[in-house]
C-alpha cells in the first residue's frame, strides 16, 4: 500500500492537495458543470508539475555527484580521460 | 496493462511528390520487416506541382510536432529523441527557472502550454480547460513557429506550471531541429502545415489510468477517486479537441492494455522469459486493421532486445545494435522494458533520418533548379 507523502517539493505538493479539495467542492453541485471540469483540469496540471519536479529531484539525488559538481579537484572526484 | 504498443502511420504518408525517392516515406510491416518511409509529404502539399519546391523550403530549421495528453510520456519521449541527436537537453541557462524549454546542441523543445491565452485563473473564471482551443493563442503559435522555421529568433511567453501565470517571455533562437510538444501541435491548420513530421502518443484510457495511479498515488491528497474523476472530467474536451489530431500525425504510437496477462492492472506487463519464435510471450504481430502497423506485445528484458532488433529492418540505425544501445543508455526511463520505449526510440531514429534527408535535399535543390 502506498502511503501518501509529500513527494514533490512542498510548494507544489500543497497546491495539488488544495486543488483536489477545491475540485471536489466545485463538483459537489453539478458534476458536469464547467467549473467542475476546469477545477479537475487544474488538478491534472499541478499533478503533472509535481511529477516533473519529483523527476528533477531524483535526477539530482546522487550525493557524490552533487559534491563533485562543486569540487571537481578533490581526490574522490578527479577523473582523467587517460 | 501497458503492454501492447503499436506504431502506425496514416495514409497521408504516401507521398506523390515527384522529387522524393519512393523508398522514403512509408512505415510498413512486411514479414518481420519494419519499413518506415518518410518525407516529401509536407513539401508535396506546398509544391503546387512544381518539381523544385519539393524540399522543406529555404529554411534551416526542421519542425517536428509531438501531441499527447498530459501524463502520457511526452517528456520521456523528448528525452529519448534529443538523446538520438546527441548531447543532453537542458533548460535555458540563467533564465526563468520554471521555463519549459529544453535546449541541446541540435534540438530545441518548446512546450505549447507557453501559448496559453488564459492563465490558470482565467480558465477557472471562464470555466474552460487547457484542452479547450479558447484557452490557447494559435495566432501567436503560428507566427512564432513560422518565424523560427524561417530563421528568426522570437520572444516566446512562458507559462509557469507552478504558479499558473504567464511569465515574461524568453528568447528562442532558431535551432537545427525545433520540436513543439503539447496538447495542440496539429490542431491549427496553419501550424500543422509548418510541421515536417508529426507524432501522436495515443494512450488508451485504461493505460492512462494505470499510469496516473503510478504517477500520482504517492502525492498527498490524491486517491483512486480523484485520479479517476480528473480523467473523466477532462475526457469530453480531450475527445473533442486532442484525439482528432491523430488523423494528421505521420506516426502514431498507440498503447493498449495487454492481452497476454488477464486483468493486469499495473500497466506494466511482466518481464518475459526468453525469446522464442513461436508461442512466446514476446510477439511481434501485425495489427489486423492496418497494413503499416508494427505491434510489440509484452515486457522484455533489455538484453533480449537485440533479438528483436535483429529481426526488424529499415530502422534507420547507423550501425547494428543502435536501437538497443539507445535503450540501454536510458534504462531508467519509464517504458524501457516494453514497447513504448522501443517505439519511441525507433521513431527518434526515423526523425534523425528524415532530418538528414531534408538537409540533403536542400543541398541538392539549387542543383535541380539549374538543371530545370
Amino acid at each position: 500500500v502506498l502511503r501518501p507523502v509529500r513527494a514533490a517539493p512542498d510548494r507544489i505538493s500543497e497546491k495539488v492537495e488544495k486543488s483536489i479539495k477545491e475540485a471536489e467542492e466545485a463538483c459537489s453541485g453539478d458534476p458536469a458543470s464547467s467549473e467542475c471540469v476546469a477545477a479537475w483540469d487544474e488538478v491534472e496540471e499541478l499533478s503533472a508539475a509535481a511529477s516533473h519536479a519529483r523527476d528533477r529531484q531524483k535526477a539530482n539525488s546522487d550525493p557524490l555527484e552533487n559534491y563533485c559538481k562543486e569540487n571537481p579537484e578533490t581526490d574522490e572526484c578527479r577523473t582523467y580521460d587517460n | 496493462m501497458a503492454a501492447v504498443c503499436t506504431v502506425y502511420t496514416t495514409q497521408s504518408l504516401n507521398s506523390s511528390c515527384s522529387i522524393s525517392t519512393p523508398t522514403k516515406s512509408h512505415l510498413g510491416f512486411n514479414q518481420k520487416q519494419v519499413v518506415f518511409y518518410s518525407t516529401g509529404k509536407r513539401s508535396s502539399k506546398r509544391s503546387g506541382g512544381s518539381l523544385i519546391t519539393c524540399s522543406a523550403g529555404d529554411s534551416q530549421t526542421v519542425v517536428i510536432g509531438l501531441a499527447a495528453d498530459s501524463g502520457c510520456g511526452k517528456s520521456t519521449f523528448m528525452r529519448r529523441l534529443t538523446s538520438v541527436f546527441g548531447g543532453a537537453a537542458e533548460p535555458p541557462k540563467g533564465g526563468n527557472p520554471d521555463s519549459n524549454t529544453l535546449i541541446s546542441d541540435m534540438t530545441t523543445v518548446i512546450c505549447l502550454d507557453d501559448y496559453h491565452s488564459l492563465d490558470r485563473n482565467g480558465r477557472k473564471e471562464k470555466g474552460v480547460t487547457a484542452l479547450d482551443p479558447r484557452a490557447n493563442d494559435f495566432d501567436l503559435m503560428y507566427e512564432q513557429v513560422k518565424a523560427i522555421k524561417s530563421g528568426v529568433a522570437v520572444e516566446k511567453p512562458i507559462y509557469n506550471h507552478v504558479t499558473g501565470l504567464l511569465d515574461p517571455p524568453e528568447l528562442i533562437k532558431p535551432p537545427k531541429i525545433l520540436v513543439i510538444e503539447g496538447l495542440h501541435p496539429m490542431f491549427d491548420e496553419r501550424v500543422r502545415d509548418l510541421l515536417d513530421f508529426s507524432i501522436y502518443l495515443d494512450i488508451s484510457n485504461e493505460v492512462k489510468f494505470a499510469w496516473k495511479i503510478q504517477r500520482d498515488m504517492a502525492e498527498r491528497g490524491h486517491s483512486l477517486e480523484s485520479i479517476k474523476a480528473s480523467i473523466e472530467a477532462r475526457k469530453p474536451d480531450f475527445d473533442a479537441y486532442i484525439d482528432p489530431q491523430k488523423q494528421y500525425a505521420d506516426a502514431v504510437i498507440e498503447v493498449l492494455p495487454t492481452q497476454l496477462i488477464p486483468d493486469d492492472n499495473e500497466g506494466k506487463a511482466q518481464p518475459s522469459h526468453g525469446f522464442h519464435a513461436e508461442g512466446s510471450s514476446l510477439a511481434l504481430t501485425l495489427a489486423s486493421n492496418s497494413p503499416t502497423a508494427l505491434t510489440v506485445t509484452s515486457a522484455m528484458r533489455l538484453d533480449e532486445l537485440i533479438y528483436v532488433e535483429s529481426h526488424l529492418s529499415n530502422l534507420s540505425t547507423k550501425f547494428y545494435g543502435e536501437v538497443t544501445q539507445q535503450m540501454l543508455k536510458h534504462a531508467d526511463f519509464p517504458g524501457s522494458n516494453n514497447g513504448t520505449g522501443l517505439f519511441q526510440t525507433i521513431v527518434g531514429l526515423k526523425i534523425r533520418d528524415l532530418y538528414e534527408q531534408i538537409i540533403a535535399s536542400k543541398a541538392a535543390t539549387p542543383l535541380e533548379a539549374t538543371k530545370a
